[in-house]
């Protein structure tokens, strides 16, 4: 039993110590609850402020709103007699105060004193010669008061890292602000400038990649204000008006370089005026056409006014060109095939006189040149189709095993005569390595030899000669030196970097000794529309061109590659792979 | 006999033209044929021809360059413009620069272009 009073006695002591601990606690806790209520409670109410200045201030750049909205919501929380900040202008210092209670002038003076003393000492300068422009809100002053500050301090604003003004609270109470204004001041004034700060970086970030896509832009970039004053040039713009580096484009500049030919000033004011874009056309500067758009500039707020003007210069030399090379060629085209139908008529025409009808001689010769017309017309139309299909790409060749030996023979024989009509010769050699049988058109091919040949014969002078060869290219190898071999007097790789990277391949290569083309013209030659508008080739025997324009796309769609590589006065070789 | 120059690229228009004057009038005619600007020029100066046939369009000097320098040498030859199609603004500068007149060559019959011809050689 005693065992048991004994265990109950101790129990009973135990929770007696406990309930003392516990009750020791509960005091202990109570106080530090009520200590964190309050602190909640400042919290709450420092979040409600922060709040509050946060709306107040929105999303705005303007630091003395921002200022304003802050010493506006002071009173609040702070006791003042007066809450004034000074901000920093390029021209002056602006300085605002807003009285709680009715201070001196000399209160007021003393504040300024001690504000434009700590900005000297913020900023390293001395600002006491700045002019000052000041705004007192509030409690009306009193003159004949004597009340010093006795409570007072300062916090920078700081944007950006930089010293913005200075905000400042002061009284004539003494040991008003202790920490926990101070404190609270501070984040007021900290989360006011962070928020700003961010923006700012925002928009610069933002502002950045917009300018950086304007100066990167191949258009001329134009932005004025609605008194012509340029706001906005680009890199192409400069250009175009030549302003030289390092000095800023003025409306002036643009005029200058649109004198005579567009009345940008007058076009910019009407558009600002009314509202409206205008496009001009085809206008002509210092050699280039430009299309020119003008359109006015609305502000960005919503229902913003119109802020100034925009112009786009856009060169559209190439495009012109482009079009006027379509329409030459199309009328290129048409007076090729009229050209044979008129004279067919004619012939017909005169046929029917009987003096001519009846000589035997005057009507063969009619007939071979109508035979001849119709030829030429024929040829014009087929091969206006082959470009038609090579355009939209249902152009086909037909692969088989064939011998190339057997038709470069078979062709250079078909131009010995016309090649001995020019007194030229014809010559051969075909590398015996190559295999008898490579997969090709052969059809296709032996147009592609036709054109070359009959082109070789039309343009080298009597007396020259036209070689056909053709030799074996292996996959890395030096196309110059296989080249140089079979006898090509030219170095082919030199302006073909293709040769690179292509497979094995029978190369035939047509070698002339006449005039030679130009390095401009051989780039143009396999190109539709630019090679035939001028005579490439000297004299007057120009084509239609197409002749090349097909010989490439037969070559290419057999999966080869074609060139030509020529010195003027020295001869040219085209030339065309196959692989094997 | 009238001397008539022909100037023009179009060899089979040139012949024909020439064929079918000679079977009008066999003996009425006497032509000659040259196939680029510069050699009409010199032909003109040779031959002192009645009248010219000269197409617009010519290798080396066109038509209208030739007739701009006929007029500044003061040379009053007659001149019948050709064209191949109906281009009113070459045509319209031609007769600026004095053409008797003008023929489209496409759209023309020779027995149109012969009488043409001879009105020109009537004046």
């Amino acid at each position: 039993m005693n065992g048991i009073a004994i265990v109950v006695t101790l129990v009973g002591i135990a929770a007696l110590g406990g309930g003392a601990i516990l009750y020791v606690r509960a005091r202990k806790l109570a106080a530090v609850a009520r200590a964190s209520d309050d602190d909640v409670r400042h919290r709450m109410y420092e979040l409600t402020i922060l709040k509050e200045v946060g709306d107040r201030i929105g999303y705005s750049l303007n630091v003395e709103k921002i200022a304003n909205v802050i010493v506006g919501s002071l009173n609040q929380f702070i006791e003042y007699g007066a809450a004034s900040f000074m901000l920093i202008t390029p021209e002056k210092i602006i300085f605002k105060a807003d009285l709680d209670k009715p201070v001196s002038h000399a209160f007021l003076d003393d504040i300024k004193v001690r504000m434009r003393l700590a900005l000297n000492a913020l900023l390293d300068r001395d600002l006491s010669q700045t002019p000052l422009e000041e705004t007192i809100t509030g409690t009306a002053m009193v003159d004949g008061m004597n009340e010093p500050v006795r409570s007072f301090f300062n916090i920078p604003l700081v944007i950006s890292g930089n010293i913005a003004g200075l905000l400042t609270v002061a009284h004539t109470k003494d040991g008003l602000y202790k920490e926990k204004e101070m404190t609270m001041l501070y984040k007021i004034v900290g989360q006011a400038s962070q928020a700003v700060t961010r923006l700012e970086e925002v928009i610069t970030v933002e502002r950045g990649k917009l300018q950086a896509m304007v100066e990167s832009m191949a258009d001329g970039v134009l932005m004025t204000d609605t008194d012509s004053r340029v706001l906005v040039a680009n890199h192409a713009l400069r250009n175009i008006v030549s302003t030289p580096d390092g000095r800023d484009v003025t409306i002036f500049d643009v005029i200058d370089a649109c004198a005579g030919m567009f009345d940008v000033r007058g076009r910019l004011e009407e558009s600002i005026k009314q509202g409206r874009t205008f496009v001009a056309d085809n206008i002509n500067l210092a050699g280039s056409i430009y299309q020119i758009f003008l359109f006015p500039v609305k502000g960005a707020n919503a229902g913003g006014g119109t802020v100034g003007g925009g112009v786009i210069f856009r060169d559209i030399t190439r495009e012109r060109a482009a079009e006027k090379m379509r329409e030459d060629f199309t009328s290129m085209m048409v007076h090729e095939l009229r050209s044979p139908l008129d004279s067919i008529k004619k012939i017909g025409e005169l046929l029917r006189t009987p003096s001519i009808r009846d000589d035997k001689a005057a009507y063969d010769e009619y007939m071979g040149m109508v035979y001849q017309s119709a030829s030429n017309m024929l040829e014009l139309v087929n091969d206006l189709l082959d470009v038609a299909k090579l355009e939209s790409g249902k152009f086909e060749v037909r692969k088989k095993p064939a011998s190339i030996r057997e038709l470069i023979e078979e062709r250079v024989k078909f131009f010995e005569t016309p090649a001995h009509d020019a007194t030229l010769r014809l010559a051969s050699s075909v590398d015996e390595h190559i295999p008898h049988a490579i997969l090709f058109d052969q059809m296709r091919t032996a147009q592609v030899l036709s054109n070359l040949l009959s082109n070789a014969i039309k343009f080298t002078p009597p007396g020259g000669q036209v070689t056909t060869r053709a030799f074996l290219h292996a996959h890395g190898a030096d196309i110059n030196q296989e080249a140089a071999l079979a006898g090509i007097p030219l170095p082919l790789s030199e302006k073909d970097p293709r040769f690179g990277t292509l497979q094995n391949s029978v190369v035939v290569a047509v070698t002339d000794n006449g005039e030679g083309i130009s390095p401009e013209n051989q780039e143009r030659m396999f190109n539709k529309f630019e090679q035939f508008s001028t005579s490439i080739r000297a004299g007057e025997k120009k084509g239609t061109g197409l002749g090349l324009v097909i010989v490439k796309g037969i070559i290419e769609t057999q999966g080869g590659i074609v060139g030509v590589i020529s010195q003027e006065g020295a001869g040219s070789t085209f030339y065309f792979t196959i692989a094997v | 006999m009238k001397k008539i120059l022909i100037v023009d690229d179009d060899k089979i228009f040139s012949k024909v033209l020439r064929d079918a004057l000679v079977a009008a009038k066999p003996d009425a005619y006497e032509i000659v044929s040259v196939y680029d600007g510069e050699e009409g020029l010199a032909k003109i100066a040779e031959l002192k021809p009645d009248m010219i046939v000269l197409d617009i369009m010519l290798p080396k000097l066109t038509g209208l360059e030739i007739l701009e320098k006929l007029n500044e040498s003061g040379v009053t030859i007659p001149v019948l413009m050709g064209t191949q199609f109906a281009d009113l603004e070459k045509i319209s500068r031609a007769v600026e620069l004095g053409a008797k007149g003008y023929i489209v060559k496409s759209d023309y019959s020779l027995e149109h272009i012969i009488r043409q011809i001879d009105d020109i050689l009537k004046d």
